[in-house]
């Protein structure tokens, strides 16, 4: 969220140098706690085998919140990644490498083989919501989970994979064996840590690099957009951003790193239970998860730590020790929906760069190369840039809008009116792309897009903006329209998980000239969701207007704004239908007559006339619609 | 022959419960937008309800008092608990619900121990009866008989009273419901209560033919929510439809080759899903809630 302009393209020294300082920081505290963990468990009963089974299984939770906390989706059916995982490293182990078991390549394969699972049942997954997601992964686990208990010869059915080789870890010229003990370690009056062994340095390190991957992931561009999907989908799709491209990536990776963690489970226990593929496993993320916190980096590792050393510790005490997690668990979802790393630290803002942002500066006159005008010939070319034969969508057995054929010149202004009812509506979303049509077709510069998705039309230069204004609430004015030129310039998918966007010149150069355009300057740091009526309205439009379109259809864009509003915005449209073709559907009449190249007025679904102001006005046909319908009041008022 | 029957009559028998499960899930989604993952709960809650009843007053009283503690435990969970989720994201009811029923789960595990239990009815429901080629247990076929009436009951409290008319509104669209000032609030406590009691009453009538653990009522939540997908979310006939071809295809797959009978239902509603994801007889707009 800085305000950088093309001008200012490398990021001033002091700012790289406090972003490396709070790297630097992150590291270093994450090490030191995850060296200090054995530490603090040890006076609580030593428990050096737990203390490397939580840094493992933490692994797998944090891929699991970066579908619940990130992508807003819950899985029911992780644990096939988990079991997976340790199934798939365990047959490596004893079928491939019965002799010289190598680590590396058990939990690579492992990690390959539940990416490659993820992305197969993410494919049908990531179209579903809510409850529908959660029982298909579900459904998919029991799938995954039948197939292996039947699969006896390679599996062993209900009793698992037992005794697996010690895998060993090679590096450089040794061999390195993790069950050795580390050397003991005396701590006075608390006895002797003597317990831990190679394998908690290992999975500590590995847990490090995750949360570090992790930290750059949702800090990415890729991150960015993610949540940028979780907090509003539609406005997402139609900014030019493929959804199921980013859920499915994000399904991908989680999927992969629960694997990894399953696989490196399997080697720790050396065996691996068919439970690990089971109900109860995929329902132990969500409670780690959410106990510990959605949405942190550090929740799911907290959780993770707090319930398996509840598990163990209460299990040999109490028969109780289930109902207490479950007692937990909804009293975190009740009292803290955020979790417990809510409580332990405040998650300090997501972005330190935003103690950077400057102040803003005035918007300079020169033409932006970047909003080039649609050169075709104004109003006198041979190609409509908008073209619609036969045009027909039915609902049911209602024909919201029928046997259209329609026409629009480039840089045309051009209003579509009706009475309530008359499909109009109906009609931008066909050629939004929004809706596909029962009947007809729509080409857009010659070309049939009838069955492209309203996704691929805005990176074709068709941009939509809402009757009711389709923000991201959450973000700043300014975030809203640099994710409209984020897709703009980085297209509908981009797996750019190191990168952040921040460092695009040319999306804050894009996203300050749509807000410029419509007056929004002054308000850009606000929180979107905090605008006034008219202002919403008007991000909108410049959120529409950040994906460069050359045709903008304005549903309705004064509705509901003061006289003073209303006036301002028809003088910001008149400005922006110079540059671009604008189509806009508007019962105020005295708006519509006023800017309006030329007019077409639909009604029970169709063309009734097309025509200038002044033809639209004395067409007897089009009053008798109007004045001879049930909506003599809309004329009236305007 | 007489096993194909056996089955078939199994399948009604295990569908009609599925289908009085899923009735209460659909009913109470269409009134309160509520993916409820504690129904089952309510079904093991009532199970165990009438087990002590039937063990210690006599089984009659059991099919009243089962009922009305779930009906009552429901009111209670709504007020404390539930309430504040009904506006939230479906992914926080769904989270909330799940820890419900792992609370109720463990406490019925702390209450009544681990080990599965059963009571019988009396002497006179314990014969059997002969149906053509076989001969099948009375009690079964009474008990399927007083599901489909109390379905019956439940369709005409949705067809033909007020508050069915909230509930058949509320699954096209709760906010015009309560923009024209259905008392959405009284109508939805009452709907919640009454699924709650159907999956109740079942629970304590079905434990003589499919005895309790405290991980029953998740075993029966899950098959009864793949019935609500598969036959379409809020819709009555999609759950009677989906819960009987659920239950046949379980029961049928069991008499084929028995380790796949589980996996079948998952299929079945991976297919659904793909190529029709309103479900059988759902309508497509509430498929994105």
């Amino acid at each position: 969220m800085t305000t950088s302009t093309a001008t200012e393209a490398a990021p001033a020294p002091h700012e790289s140098t406090s972003m490396l300082w709070a790297d630097a920081r992150f590291v270093v505290l994450c090490a030191l706690g995850i060296a200090a963990f054995p530490f603090l468990l040890h006076p609580l009963g030593g428990y050096s085998t737990l203390a490397t089974q939580i840094a493992i299984v933490s692994i797998a939770s944090i891929g699991f919140n970066l579908l619940l906390g990130y992508a807003g989706t819950l899985s029911y059916g992780h644990a096939m990644f988990y079991g997976g995982g340790g199934y798939i490293a365990a047959i490596l182990l004893l079928r491939t490498m019965p002799v010289h078991p190598n680590l590396w390549l058990a939990v690579a394969g492992a990690t390959v083989g539940t990416a490659i699972l993820a992305v197969l049942v993410g494919a049908v997954t990531v179209r579903l919501y809510g409850i529908y997601f959660a029982l298909l992964t579900l459904a998919f686990a029991q799938m995954v989970f039948f197939i292996v208990e039947q699969a006896k010869d390679w599996t062993n059915g209900d009793d698992g994979l037992q005794a697996l080789p010690n895998a060993l870890l090679p590096i450089g010229p040794w061999n390195i064996d993790l069950t050795r003990h580390l050397p003991s370690i005396n701590l006075g009056p608390l006895g002797d840590l003597g317990e831990l062994t190679l394998w908690y340095i290992f999975a500590g390190i590995c847990l490090l690099l995750v949360l570090i991957l992790f930290r750059v992931l949702t800090r990415s561009q890729f991150g960015e957009v993610l949540g940028a999907i979780r907090e509003n989908e539609q406005r997402s799709t139609l900014i030019g951003f493929n959804a199921a491209g980013y859920r499915l990536a994000a399904f991908a990776i989680s999927g992969a790193l629960t694997g990894f963690a399953g696989a490196l489970r399997g080697l720790f226990d050396g065996t691996v239970p068919v439970d690990s593929l089971g109900i109860d496993r995929s329902g132990s993320f969500v409670i780690y998860t959410v106990v510990g916190g959605v949405q942190t980096l550090f929740g799911p590792v907290a959780g993770t730590a707090v319930i398996m050393f509840l598990e163990n510790v209460l299990s040999a005490k109490t028969p109780a020790w289930r109902l207490i997690e479950g007692l937990i668990f909804v009293g975190v979802i009740v009292f803290l929906p955020r979790g417990l790393a809510t409580v332990l630290k405040q998650q300090r803002d997501k972005n330190p760069r935003a103690l950077f942002v400057r102040s803003l500066r005035p918007s300079t006159e020169e033409p932006d190369p970047l909003l080039k005008p649609t050169g075709e010939g104004r109003r006198s070319g041979p190609l409509s840039i908008v073209e619609t034969f036969k045009l027909g969508k039915l609902f049911g057995h209602f024909a919201a809008n029928r046997d259209i054929d329609f026409r629009v010149d480039p840089g045309e202004l051009r209003a579509v009116i009706g009475p309530n009812g008359a499909g109009k509506t109906t009609f931008f979303n066909l050629l939004a792309g929004t809706i596909a049509p029962t009947a007809g077709t729509i080409n857009y510069k010659g070309r049939d897009v009838s069955r492209v998705s309203g996704t691929q039309r805005v990176h074709l230069g068709i941009a939509k903006a809402f009757q009711t204004a389709s923000l991201y609430p959450d973000q700043s004015v300014r975030q809203n329209c640099r994710l409209a030129a984020l897709a703009r310039v980085q297209g509908a998918f981009a797996l750019q998980v190191f990168r952040r966007s921040m460092r695009l010149d040319d999306v804050d150069a894009l996203a300050e000239r749509a807000m410029d355009r419509l007056e929004l300057t002054g308000v850009a740091d606000i929180r979107a969701g905090d605008l006034s009526h008219g202002d919403k309205k008007r991000l909108d439009i410049a959120i529409a207007l950040a994906t460069q379109p050359q045709i903008l259809l304005l549903d309705e864009p004064i509705a509901g704004m003061s006289k003073d509003e209303a006036r301002k915005t028809e003088a910001l449209i008149r400005k922006l239908s110079t540059e671009m073709t604008v189509l806009i559907i508007e019962h105020d009449m005295e708006m519509v007559m006023g800017i309006s190249d030329s007019i077409t007025v639909l009604h029970q679904g169709t063309v009734l006339a097309t025509g200038t102001p002044a033809e639209i006005r004395d067409n007897p046909r089009v009053q008798e619609a109007y004045l001879g319908g049930h909506s003599e009041a809309e004329l009236a008022h305007g | 022959m007489e096993a194909f029957f056996e089955a078939l009559l199994g399948g009604l028998v295990l569908g009609l419960i599925y289908v009085a499960i899923a009735v209460g899930l659909t009913i109470i989604f269409g009134t309160l937008r509520l993916v409820n993952f504690a129904h089952g709960a309510f079904y093991a809650i009532g199970a165990y309800v009438g087990l002590v009843i039937a063990q210690h007053i006599g089984v009659g009283w059991a099919f009243v008092a089962a009922p009305i503690a779930v009906a009552l435990f429901a009111v209670l969970l709504d007020r404390l608990v539930l309430r504040s989720f009904y506006d939230k994201e479906p992914t926080a009811q769904l989270l909330v619900t799940f820890g419900i029923a792992l609370v109720v789960e463990e406490t019925l595990r702390l209450i009544f121990g681990a080990t599965t239990q059963q009571y019988q009815m009396p002497g006179s429901l314990q014969g059997s009866v002969t149906l053509g080629p076989i001969t099948y247990p009375a009690y079964r076929l009474l008990f399927a008989a007083g599901v489909i009436v109390m379905l019956a009951l439940v369709w005409l409290f949705i067809e033909r009273t007020n508050y069915g008319l909230i509930v058949r509104a509320g699954v096209r669209d709760r906010i015009m419901v309560q923009l024209l000032g259905g008392n959405i609030r009284q109508a939805s406590t009452i709907v919640f209560a009454l699924g709650a009691a159907i999956a109740g009453l079942v629970g304590a009538a079905a434990t003589p033919i499919y005895s309790i653990d405290p991980g029953t009522g998740f075993a029966f939540l899950v098959p009864s929510f793949v019935v609500v997908v598969v036959g379409g979310l809020g819709s009555f006939w999609g759950a009677v439809l989906g819960g009987l071809l659920i239950g046949e295809l379980q029961s049928l797959t069991n008499l084929a080759y028995a380790p796949a009978s589980n996996v079948v239902i998952y299929l079945c509603m991976a297919l659904v899903l793909l190529l029709r994801p309103q479900g059988l007889l759902g309508e497509s707009e509430v498929i994105r809630q």
